[in-house]
């Protein structure tokens, strides 16, 4: 057939060799050129293992305390010492970042899932819905962070994993519900969104499989934006001693530890900082990297 | 009983900057199987027609504000969105200007094409999948089986207005509205798609609304034509008689801007424009919304007074003007008015 003819001439003329590439794959190609977000990749994934296996790989038990071990500096036995009740701070820095990191993503989950709902439902909807949530954010936006963390572990009165990761995103989740509108926004407008509305998709649909889909790249980006904020956080309030307590250790409890004897052994609090210094660095870079990666502007066609 | 009646359609958009007439006044029939054209510059109403039927007007702030859309009886502008939801893709299915925005970037071709089919005729995965191998064969796509699971970004603007095609007609639908389905591709391209348009039209027993400010495409394509102006239908006439005696000014001066190739002196003459500019929508002129670019306005008084309504001026020709061409034989033209 003559028509069947031309469109295969048109066809192989569009586009010759068939290389498979995909949109995530080349993402991962523009990530890898970024040698500072490749390094800090490759030291979280490093620390993160580090605090997964350590404690079970180590000879020492975190929570037993020895007072003939207390204050030892950096040894063979102790690579980096141990503190003021003898536990090795090699094991007990592992569990505490452990709780620090899980605390992390805990709460920076939490916060995207909220902020994806409110900022999702206010953008697809529009109108008079999204004015009205639009400026109950404005307002919630004064709200600081940190004292309503702490009025929030107040009001539950007791500090686990759980109370914790609440704490920390009941009032941060704001700027990712505003991200998550502003896209929905943009590409609610986009033709295909027409054109399936035009073959009969109802509205979850188009939200579920045309919407959120397309806010994927940006997400992934505020994961790793919003975590050094959540784990300087956590950090914070363990520090001043209204996080995560004794004998438990994460590593804002660790540095707080350590501040109690800074002067004869500085290092026991240089440990834990340099922990979560190095792991909100990573998590810097690696959002400069995916931003880089991922965006659409940046994006080469 | 025709399959589309639109009666007196209005729709309006209401804007900071105040009222936007885009869609004030459309009246047509459709009967089954048979194609109409629409035409008329842009800004004209076209594309917020082929909307306001589909029930696709952006609420707010577009609103139908009178008038009936009745599709085989039922007033589509009393359904809600539940109801409409029903009736897109199923019974009226639309392809748009652009194929290269309408598909999802990031969903393959088949899960796109399988939505329809599992949404309305609530088929399983593999059947559906079957069945959209089937439609891209339809549509002449090379290959079919394999490019179903290729993401957009490999399709050409061709062939993706093929597959946006296969989406409309998968199933089976009395109607589909084509809105300026060739404008953005190739030239080459236009011609192709067009007559596959034309070939599926036939093969599945569509009517056919075909938007277009092309005359060409209209002239071959299409058995009735409607002429819109500034928001209203002004004639309104079966093809051949539309040509080759068209009623309104307004048609008469877009058919004589048309390039003549066959006339003499081809190369030195310029092309006949229309003076002036279509009226903002927002404040439209009183009576005749052609009047002031008219250049028979002067011939009759009422032209600035009376809007003029649309009327049949012989069996099967509607026209909205005072002074259509048959009605003033003898008079010229004032040049410039």
């Amino acid at each position: 057939m003559a028509v069947r003819e031309e469109v295969v001439a048109e066809h192989t003329a569009a586009g010759a060799p068939i290389r498979q590439s995909s949109l995530w794959r080349d993402a991962w190609r523009r990530y890898l050129r970024n040698r500072g977000a490749v390094l800090a990749a490759a030291v979280f994934v490093l620390l993160v293992l580090y605090c997964l296996i350590a404690p079970i790989a180590s000879p020492y038990d975190p929570y037993e305390v020895d007072f003939s071990q207390a204050y030892q500096t950096p040894s063979w036995a102790h690579p980096l010492g141990s503190d003021q009740f003898g536990r090795d701070l090699l094991t007990r820095t592992a569990l505490g970042g452990r709780i620090s990191i899980g605390i992390g993503f805990g709460a920076t989950i939490a916060i995207l899932l909220i902020g994806v709902a409110y900022g999702a439902i206010s953008g697809f909807v529009g109108g008079k819905l999204d004015d009205a949530l639009m400026r109950f954010l404005d307002a919630l936006y004064g709200l600081p962070y940190l004292p309503f963390a702490i009025l929030t572990l107040a009001i539950f009165g007791t500090v686990n994993f759980w109370t914790m990761v609440v704490a920390l995103s009941v009032a941060s989740w704001f700027t990712a519900a505003r991200i998550v509108r502003g896209q929905i926004i943009t590409l609610k407008e986009n033709d295909y969104v027409r054109a399936a509305r035009a073959v009969g998709a109802r509205w979850h649909r188009i939200l579920l499989r045309h919407l959120l889909p397309n806010t994927l790249g940006v997400l992934i980006i505020a994961i790793f934006l919003e975590l050094p904020g959540v784990i300087l956080g956590e950090a914070f309030l363990s520090f001043i001693g209204l996080g995560i307590n004794p004998p438990n250790a994460s590593w804002g409890s660790m540095a707080q530890d350590g501040y109690q004897a800074y002067r004869v052994h500085p290092h026991i609090i240089v440990i834990p900082s340099v922990a979560i210094a190095t792991l909100i660095l990573c998590a810097n870079f690696i959002a400069d990297g995916l931003r880089d990666a991922l965006d659409p502007r940046t994006r080469e066609t | 009983m025709a399959l589309l009646e639109v009666k007196n359609l209005h729709t309006h958009f209401f804007t900071r900057e105040g009222v936007v007439r885009a869609v004030d006044g459309v009246d047509f029939e459709l009967e089954r199987g048979r194609t109409l054209g629409i035409v008329g510059e842009s800004g004209c109403g076209k594309s917020v027609t082929a909307l306001s039927i589909m029930g696709l007007i952006p609420k707010p702030p577009a609103k139908i504000v009178e008038g009936q859309v009745l599709f085989e009886g039922r007033d589509l502008t009393e359904l809600d969105e539940g109801e409409l939801e029903d009736v897109r893709g199923r019974h009226i299915a639309m392809i748009f200007q652009d194929p290269m925005t309408s598909l999802n970037p990031t969903l393959k071709i088949g899960t796109q094409l399988t939505e329809t089919l599992r949404r309305h005729l609530g088929m399983s995965k593999d059947a559906a999948r079957k069945r959209a191998i089937e439609l891209l064969e339809e549509v002449h796509i090379p290959n079919a089986a394999a490019r179903l699971d290729d993401y957009p970004h490999r399709y050409s603007g061709g062939m993706r207005q093929r597959v946006m095609i296969a989406g409309a007609i998968a199933c089976n639908p009395k109607l589909l509205i084509a809105d300026e389905p060739s404008t953005a591709l190739d030239v080459t391209v236009q011609a192709r798609i067009l007559d596959l348009l034309e070939e599926l039209r036939k093969a599945h027993d569509m009517a056919m609304i075909l938007i277009t400010h092309d005359m060409g495409v209209v002239a071959e394509a299409a058995d009735e034509v409607a002429v819109m102006y500034a928001g209203q239908l002004v004639e309104r006439a079966g093809v051949q008689d539309l040509f080759d005696r068209p009623e309104h000014p307004y048609t008469e001066a877009l058919l004589g801007a048309l390039p003549h190739v066959d006339e003499e002196h081809v190369r030195e003459s310029r092309l006949t424009t229309i003076p002036g500019r279509p009226p903002n929508l927002v404040d439209p002129p009183e009576a005749c919304r052609f009047g002031p670019r008219c250049p028979y306005a002067s011939l009759n008084d009422s032209c600035t007074q009376v809007e003029p309504q649309l009327r049949e001026l012989r069996k099967g020709h509607w026209v909205r003007s005072a002074h259509p061409a048959s009605e003033r034989a003898g008079v010229p033209a004032e040049v410039g008015a």
